[in-house]
């Protein structure tokens, strides 16, 4: 949709009551026994499961993918009664570099599983426009169905919002088919009524997900911040009708965090974001707390890490 | 329930419900399984459980019983009382530091057995958090240490009577209890169903704690009327009670005449306005709506007024919201909601359900009624259950006004971001606390001071703790019983026209008018009274007012009143110390005419009028000396307490120092901001109409102040018959005292009664000349009322 810039001028944020509503999530228990395990497991397949370090390499990327399309023990899901019925996580995210390697992986592996890329100069976003926009399109070339753009901070903090929103256009365009996952950044956005406006423009400027952080910033996900990215979801959904996704990423590591995030996306959005199309979870060790809790769940006692297959 | 055990992990994983948590009771079992599910009333330290009593049960949200409770009988609320009385004498006795150790101990008990405390209140339907109680006790703590450093000429009342209805929560309990506690007096709780049980274990708590026994008494019981039996037990010195209007109005009526000071909270009762201005942050103010309007436990019931500007954004995200919710359990009978509901619907309401409402049982949906107007049944009273009502207004002008527009003045809600549009609706909203992007903070610094129908005393805060204290040397109340009176025909005798003997045809008495709306009249009445002298002669001829000249006054009162206070108190003290200055030039005059009235020498008189001169200055300096304060909380934010004028007040004066008690409390008022309608003693009135010159030469605003003379009985009866009237200070007869506390139940009134009886003046009455300055204090607190403004920060 067009930039509506009035739309974005009239936001506003409470703090002290975003913070209360987002304690108030987060006192919110989820049942045990076997709610704990299935909301435990649509965690999971929510999972961006994600590396993106200077040492990558083909194999750890392969392990990865590997990981990614078997994310739980045969015999635990088994138990459940749960194995076939498809549980893997959402998308294995890389590095543009790593890309072909992951493609490649997953190929010979029969797994459609897509393959997320960050880009655009990730994490600080501070490259010329020009070869931010070439990066989307080389990585949409090596085979990457989703790519998770940055946003250029600087024009979100002097509040130069149509700027913002020309720039997440054009990486829209050179996105083509491929989803685009917009991050924010919002531990450098310095207010929430910034990450308010920020995620509307995003939105309007075509994103598919927006996404908190990139995992570099000193201030990751935190929930104050979901619940007011997530509200402008739900303010577009209202106004347009189009369902935009949510991506937490950054920070989450444990099982019990990971359903404090779907028992956010429930209260706030409603069921229909309870999956991997609106919502994704930005993670590399989160998959190993999640695996140990559902062990615990399935044989009563807590597994040492050698007794689970590493990533 | 059943198929909870069958639901797969694959059925959660495809419909992402919540599974349903279940609390456990433990604690709070044992403690009833060790008084063997039986609990009689608390006295002495002990918990009485006489045989051949009436018991009654208490049961679980399940409707299964947990524990019985005995029904307190007339000797066993004697016994209580005499248990109360010991109690206050050691208590009483204590040093401020003692008290204070006793009830900083008894916030440590509290917090050891915080789990037992928090499953009692849940078993009994009545959830209270555990930390708040805590939060109360410390808070009181520091009062209770402070007391004799910061009000220093004030005493404990004595026995306290804290009575509470069946929807009372623990903490409105607790809110009384602990500041009648450690201010000093003894306590008496009469609690009600949902709070028995927790009052009873709190009593014990408290004698863990080290409070001494006979201090704390909880008496227990089914019927409403055990409160005014306790009322009527003449041990008690000041009930004060919690909870909702029709229990509290049946109360004060029964219990009119016992010479106990009452006050009332009608807190539960009260309907309270959640506003939400079009430059508010709508997705918190949703989510507000959703917490306080689909609780399990309302505190107060809530009307949602929404700016048209902003309804449509509003009522889409309620409807998103409330989607996923399930039906909320509900003690409320169900007829009443269904009735409600669709009564709303056929005046065209349109609801937003998540689902149908089951056939029948006691769940229900959130439901919202969108599109019902100010005049609709279920706005006027909203239905029990998880019912809101939705309301639009165009301006945000309008929205005060609309919210204004109510029989009850509780509390108010409202969500801008616009800080000036805040702070000035949080002025303009006639309610005792408003909560700015926020909603139902209690905290005990904060005063809940409910304006109209919803209460007419002041609880929490420096300011709640007057009501259990009074001036060292003021003299109480005499007890009494009531006696049969026809309160309609209350003050309609036919006055007694006193045709005076050996009338001397060469002195003719003056013709006096009365003030009323800032002119001088004749009685509507056109009849006058004649005003004998001390010897027994005709002095002069005042008007014989009534009920049509009183409505006068109080028409011309409500026109001047919202300017007078407007005006900046500089201005207001200015306005004081001119008509001090204008009694001073008519010292003379006045100074006759009390002697004249009264017969005490002139040299006497002039005194009185000398006191009375430096008594107006006193109040024309206060106006802009007492201006509230910043209440500290726990939470970050900014908090307000500010007096506020009462309004209309109606003052019957005493027949002692005529002139000087005149100005004491025309001077409080005044300044505090109020107009007033003024009776001037039966006996004594020719000093008062001598100062009308004064008044109208003065320039306080014609209307301010009205002067009204005639039978003390028929003006009384008009004064409490004008609901604009919000409070009463009344001399007068101890009949009078108790029509007082009959009728002014309904519409409540603030009152202030005095009985003005022979043996009692002798006894010396109040003392006008006092320059004690808890009688000032005591004055000018009676003239306000306080508004908590709290708007937290982040």
């Amino acid at each position: 949709m067009h930039l509506d810039l009035e739309w974005v001028s009239k936001v506003r944020v409470n703090t002290q009551a975003v913070l209360k509503r987002a304690q108030q999530i987060q006192g919110r228990k989820v049942a045990k026994k076997q709610w704990q395990a299935a909301w435990l497991l649509k965690a999971l397949t929510c999972i961006d499961l994600t590396t993106l370090a200077g040492d990558d390499t083909p194999s750890n990327v392969h392990r990865l993918c590997m990981k990614a399309t078997q994310p739980m023990r045969h015999d635990l899901l088994k138990s459940m009664d749960m194995h076939g019925k498809g549980i893997t996580t959402a998308a294995v995210c890389v590095y543009p570099s790593r890309v072909s390697d992951a493609v490649k992986s997953l190929k010979a592996a029969n797994s459609s599983l897509p393959v997320a890329s960050v880009a655009t100069g990730f994490p600080a976003g501070q490259t010329p426009l020009k070869t931010r926009l070439e990066e989307v399109s080389i990585a949409v070339e090596d085979g990457a169905t989703e790519i998770d753009i940055v946003i250029n901070r600087t024009l979100a903090l002097t509040g130069q919002w149509a700027a913002l929103y020309d720039e997440i256009k054009q990486f829209r365009e050179a996105c083509g088919d491929a989803h685009m996952k917009t991050i924010l950044a919002v531990g450098e956005l310095g207010t929430f009524t910034n990450v308010y406006k920020a995620s509307l423009v995003s939105m309007m400027a075509g994103s598919d997900f927006i996404k908190t952080s990139t995992g570099k910033e000193s201030v990751n996900a935190t929930y104050p911040v979901a619940v007011v990215m997530v509200r402008a979801i739900r303010d577009y959904y209202l106004k347009t009708g189009h369902k935009v996704g949510f991506k937490p990423a950054g920070g989450i590591r444990t099982a019990q965090e990971s359903l404090v995030w779907l028992t956010l996306m429930k209260e706030e959005l409603g069921d229909d974001w309870l999956n991997p199309h609106l919502f994704r979870l930005g993670a590399s060790s989160l998959l190993a707390d999640i695996e140990r809790q559902i062990y615990h769940y399935v044989t009563g006692r807590y597994p040492a890490y050698h007794e689970l297959p590493m990533a | 329930m059943a198929g909870i055990s069958t639901k797969t992990v694959h059925d959660i994983f495809q419909n992402m419900e919540y599974g349903s948590s279940s609390t456990s009771f433990t604690t709070a079992q044992f403690w009833l399984e060790k008084h063997s599910r039986t609990l009689g009333f608390f006295a002495d330290g002990k918990f009485y459980c006489p045989a051949d009593r009436q018991m009654y049960n208490v049961t679980d949200s399940k409707a299964e019983v947990i524990c019985s409770i005995v029904c307190a009988k007339d000797q066993d609320v004697a016994s209580v009382a005499s248990s109360a009385s010991a109690g206050f004498k050691t208590w009483s006795e204590l040093s401020c530091s003692q008290r204070a150790k006793v009830l900083r101990q008894s916030a440590g008990v509290l917090q050891r057995h915080s789990q037992c405390v928090s499953e009692l209140c849940e078993l009994s339907q009545s959830p209270t958090s555990p930390a708040a109680l805590i939060r109360l006790a410390q808070y009181y703590t520091s009062w209770a240490q402070l007391r004799d450093t910061l009000m220093p000429t004030w005493t404990p009342r004595g026995i306290v009577a804290v009575v509470v209805s069946d929807d009372c929560s623990v903490y409105s309990l607790l809110l009384k209890v602990l500041p009648a506690l450690a201010m000093g007096n003894a306590v008496i709780v009469v609690p009600g169903r949902s709070t028995s049980l927790p009052a009873l274990l709190l009593a014990q708590l408290f004698m863990e704690a080290g409070i001494p026994a006979g201090v704390l008494n909880v008496v227990t019981g089914s019927k409403a009327s055990l409160g005014v039996k306790v009322a009527q037990n003449p041990h008690v010195n000041y009930l004060t009670y919690s909870g909702s209007k029709e229990t509290g109005e049946d109360l004060a009526k029964a219990a009119a005449g016992c010479g106990l000071p009452m006050t009332f909270s009608f807190s539960t009762s009260s309907v309270c306005p959640f506003i939400i201005f079009e430059s508010a942050d709508l997705d918190s103010a949703v989510d507000g709506a959703i917490e306080m309007g689909f609780r399990k436990k309302k505190d107060c019931q809530w009307v949602l007024y929404v700016q048209e500007s902003v309804c449509d954004s509003v009522v889409a995200r309620l409807r998103l919201r409330m989607a996923a919710m399930k039906c909320v359990p509900s003690n409320a009978d169900r007829n009443l909601i269904d009735t409600a509901v669709q009564g709303a619907q056929q005046q065209g309401a349109k609801l937003i359900q998540s689902c149908p409402p089951p056939p029948a049982g006691g769940l229900y949906p959130p439901t919202v009624l969108c599109g019902l107007a100010p005049s609709s049944d279920t706005v006027i009273s909203p239905s029990p259950g998880p019912v809101l009502p939705l309301i639009t207004f165009r301006s945000s002008t309008e929205g005060v006004t609309i919210g204004n527009h109510s029989v009850h003045g509780q509390a108010a809600s409202i969500w801008t971001e616009d800080l000036t549009l805040a702070l000035e609706s949080a002025k303009s909203l006639s309610v005792g606390s408003v909560w700015v992007n926020c909603h139902s903070v209690m905290d005990p610094a904060l005063p809940l001071c409910g304006r109209k129908e919803s209460g007419n005393c002041t609880d929490g805060g420096k300011e709640g703790l007057y009501q259990f204290l009074r001036p060292s040397l003021s003299p109480t109340l005499p007890r009494s019983t009531p006696v049969s009176i026809n309160y309609d025909e209350f003050g309609s005798a036919a006055s007694k026209f006193l045709i005076p003997e050996g009338f001397d045809p060469s002195s003719v008495p003056r013709f006096y008018s009365q003030l009323v709306g800032g002119q001088l009249r004749k009685a509507d009445s056109g009849c006058t009274r004649s005003v004998l002298g001390p010897e027994g002669t005709v002095l002069a001829h005042c008007p014989d007012g009534g009920r049509k000249d009183v409505r006068n006054a109080v028409e011309a009162a409500i026109k001047v009143q919202p300017g007078w206070m407007k005006k900046s108190p500089a201005t207001r003290s200015q306005s004081l110390y001119s008509l001090a200055d204008l009694l001073e030039k008519k010292r003379l005059e006045i100074a006759a005419s009390i002697q004249t009235q009264t017969g005490i020498s002139l040299e006497e008189a002039d005194k009185e009028v000398e006191l009375s001169i430096s008594r107006l200055s006193d109040w024309a300096a206060r106006c802009d000396k007492e201006g509230g304060g910043i209440p500290f909380l726990p939470q970050s934010g900014s908090a307000l307490s500010t007096p506020e004028a009462l309004g209309v007040v109606g003052v019957v004066l005493p027949s002692s120092k005529p002139i000087l008690s005149l100005v004491s409390l025309l001077g409080a008022a005044v300044a505090m901001g109020n107009a007033v309608v003024m009776v001037p003693s039966e006996k004594y009135p020719l000093p008062a109409l001598a100062f009308i010159q004064v008044l109208q030469n003065s320039d306080l605003p014609g209307g301010l102040v009205s002067i009204i003379t005639g039978d003390r009985d028929k003006l009384t009866h008009a004064l409490a018959n004008h609901s604009v009237i919000q409070s009463i200070w009344y001399w007068g007869s101890i009949q009078g005292c108790q029509f007082l506390q009959y009728s002014c139940a309904c519409p409540l009134k603030r009152l202030w009664l005095h009985c003005e009886c022979e043996e009692n003046e002798e006894k010396g009455g109040r003392d006008w000349t006092s320059s004690n300055p808890s009688h000032q204090e005591e004055l000018w607190r009676r003239a306000v009322v306080w508004k908590s403004v709290w708007i937290p920060t982040a």
